[in-house]
């Protein structure tokens, strides 16, 4: 199930690549989000971690439903465009995708021999982190950019639980107090973008 | 208790930044001169002093940093009272400001005093997101352009140090467990962790995340672009604290890695630093306004410093960093009147004062700006030569006499680009251009007036024992 989860992550994010709707972008990410979050209940009870199970469960809530339901009521508030069309054409993101990831995955082999926990968990997370900045560059608009550094966040999430086995409660929770005030400074950000449209 | 004072006076800023009255203008500084006293308190303890169990420890290092950031925070304070009168700034744009920086000191404090790097992690965030908004203060499509900017890649630069955390974590844990993420724990434990490899390469990757952020190679203009769209109290705070806040994480994380491997560390920032101020001085060579010019010297300096710092010329990044702490901030409260009416011009900007406030202005910018080349008595001529006999001790103890000597060399001759152009900024400010009168307001003689003495205090025996007491 964990190796599903795992590959579901990636192949959620990979879609995300090609998305030119800022709502399937939102979808994907919640699906990102969501996988990530059941990965943490799934490991965390395997392990018998409850402040993994705690963590899973915020992930749930805040990332898979508040965060994109909140972006999605601020696209709609100041009418930020929909169409996103990536700056990298889809022939150029075939070949460059694959070429991530098996880069990433030749990447970290060295470093998986060190970490206990499955190799191939650590290369797609790390592999996700790269992917995630892709996202962020393929796209002149502020909304996709904006979830191309929450998707960055999630491989983070994802190389703590894999590569560590979960961080301690008290970091898991203030990066997640430090996502809420990224909103908020984002929400604050918009009131201009809405301004100049 | 301590830690409740230290975050009260910011959460009194926090709830003032939300009267309207026009006269709470005048109360936000004073809850700024309030962050003083805890910090002076938390000096005089004896160290370490846990603060909040092992998350948060006040040691000398840390203490050292948040004083002399307390002090810039008076200075930014007391120039920003005359901000309305050198730009456009709506009030209710001055207020959020205000309620960003109560924010940005509590990421600042927890940051600079964590002994945890998951907390100090989380403190930096914050303190990054706060001073976005900041930067939006200033209502025109460069700064907002800007703003996107910074969030982004500061995003980027901070999501860097997370991940070198999370490797560097991995990397101890099967020694420390859950403790791994404990600075002090690590620092002692070193030797022992299995997988030195993953440690240095978590260590390399957060390093170019805080590097990223302080503007070193490859993001040399980043910084200064966005300190060239926000107003010049903003850029100020970020030269003054925000950096106060990433060197001090750089020390820490630097420290452990010294004991993992000396010379791949060494080694890494040696030509990193040296790469940095390579380009930068290049840029300072060809800078127009004074914004970037000085952007790019705090870029310089910084890099300095971290190469000092990986040279065991620990008093001398100390030094370096409080001297730097305090005069780029000073110089870039300056530009509001030096740039008087949103004029960038280089030449005559040092001309048309009068009075008394007027002759003192020209005179301590005066002083600044030949400080910050480092020409005595300035603390940085005594940090430079304590830095680079450093370096020379490093190499003695090394096979690598001749290459070292070669590059101070180098870096001599990149310094001494920087310090011709400097001179020659200083000599159009003096003897060039129009004279244009220019209107000097009583706070922002005091905000000068305040970096001064504090320049001065660095040079007393007791700072210099203090400092060498860190090392």
């Amino acid at each position: 199930m964990i190796d599903f989860l795992i590959g579901l992550f990636l192949a959620s994010l990979i879609v995300a690549l090609f998305t030119s709707r800022l709502y399937r972008l939102l979808f994907w990410y919640s699906l990102n989000s969501l996988t990530l979050g059941l990965l943490a209940l799934f490991i965390g009870e395997e392990l018998d971690d409850k402040a993994m199970l705690i963590t899973g469960i915020a992930t749930i809530v805040i990332k898979a439903a508040g965060i994109p339901y909140l972006l999605k009521y601020l696209s709609q508030k100041f009418h930020l465009v929909r169409q996103i069309q990536p700056e990298i054409k889809v022939q150029y993101a075939i070949i460059l995708i694959p070429a991530i990831l098996v880069f990433t995955f030749y990447l970290s082999e060295p470093i998986t021999h060190m970490i206990r926990s499955g190799s191939n968990d650590i290369a797609v997370s790390i592999s996700s982190l790269f992917l995630s900045l892709l996202l962020m560059m393929e796209h002149k608009n502020v909304a996709p950019k904006i979830i191309g550094f929450l998707c960055m966040e999630n491989a983070l999430f994802l190389l703590g639980i894999t590569a560590t086995d979960g961080m301690p409660m008290l970091v898991e929770l203030g990066i997640f107090f430090d996502l809420l005030m990224a909103i908020v400074v984002i929400n604050l950000l918009l009131h201009k973008e809405e301004a100049n449209q | 208790m301590m830690l409740a004072l230290l975050i009260f006076p910011a959460l009194m800023m926090f709830a003032v930044s939300f009267f309207k009255n026009k006269k709470a203008k005048f109360l936000l500084p004073v809850t700024s001169f309030v962050i003083l006293l805890p910090m002076v308190k938390l000096f005089m303890l004896p160290k370490p002093y846990a603060l909040w169990g092992s998350y948060l420890v006040a040691d000398r290092l840390d203490t050292y940093v948040l004083l002399v950031s307390s002090i810039v925070g008076i200075g930014v304070t007391l120039a920003l009272l005359t901000l309305e009168k050198h730009v456009r700034v709506s009030g209710n744009a001055y207020r959020r400001f205000y309620r960003f920086f109560a924010v940005f000191w509590i990421g600042l404090i927890v940051s600079i005093l964590a002994n945890h790097m998951g907390v100090y992690w989380i403190g930096l965030e914050l303190a990054t997101l706060s001073t976005v908004y900041m930067i939006k203060t200033n209502h025109t499509s460069a700064a907002h352009k800007e703003a996107w900017n910074y969030m982004i890649v500061g995003a980027i630069a901070i999501s860097l140090v997370l991940f070198g955390i999370i490797l560097m974590y991995a990397s101890a844990k099967p020694v420390l467990g859950e403790d791994a993420m404990q600075f002090d724990l690590l620092l002692a434990h070193a030797k022992e962790i299995p997988s030195p490899f993953l440690f240095e390469m978590g260590f390399a990757i957060a390093t170019v995340g805080m590097f990223v952020k302080m503007g070193f190679f490859p993001m040399n203009l980043w910084l200064a672009n966005i300190e060239r769209a926000s107003f010049y109290p903003v850029a100020a705070l970020f030269s003054g604290i925000l950096e106060s806040a990433v060197i001090i994480g750089f020390f820490r994380f630097s420290k452990i890695a010294m004991e993992v491997n000396y010379s791949h560390l060494f080694v890494f920032v040696f030509v990193y630093t040296l790469l940095t101020i390579f380009i930068v001085s290049f840029l300072i060579f060809r800078a127009k306004d004074f914004m970037r010019l000085f952007s790019l010297s705090g870029v310089e300096h910084m890099a300095l410093i971290a190469l000092f710092w990986v040279s065991g010329g620990t008093f001398a990044a100390l030094l370096h960093f409080g001297a730097h702490a305090f005069l780029k901030p000073a110089l870039f409260l300056s530009t509001g009147v030096l740039e008087s009416n949103g004029k960038y011009r280089i030449a005559g900007a040092l001309r048309g004062y009068v009075g008394k406030r007027g002759t003192m202005f020209w005179f301590l910018v005066s002083l600044f700006l030949l400080a910050i080349i480092s020409l005595p008595p300035s603390p940085m001529f005594f940090s430079e030569l304590y830095g680079f006999g450093a370096m020379i001790t490093v190499a003695k103890e090394s096979d690598h006499m001749l290459a070292m000597i070669g590059a101070i060399l180098f870096l001599l001759i990149l310094l001494s680009v920087i310090f011709y152009r400097f001179v020659a900024v200083y000599q159009s400010m003096k003897y060039e251009g129009k004279e244009e009168e220019k209107h000097v307001y009583t706070s922002e003689i005091f905000a000068l007036l305040l970096f001064a003495l504090a320049l001065m205090a660095l040079l007393l025996p007791q700072t210099f024992s203090y400092l060498r007491g860190i090392a």
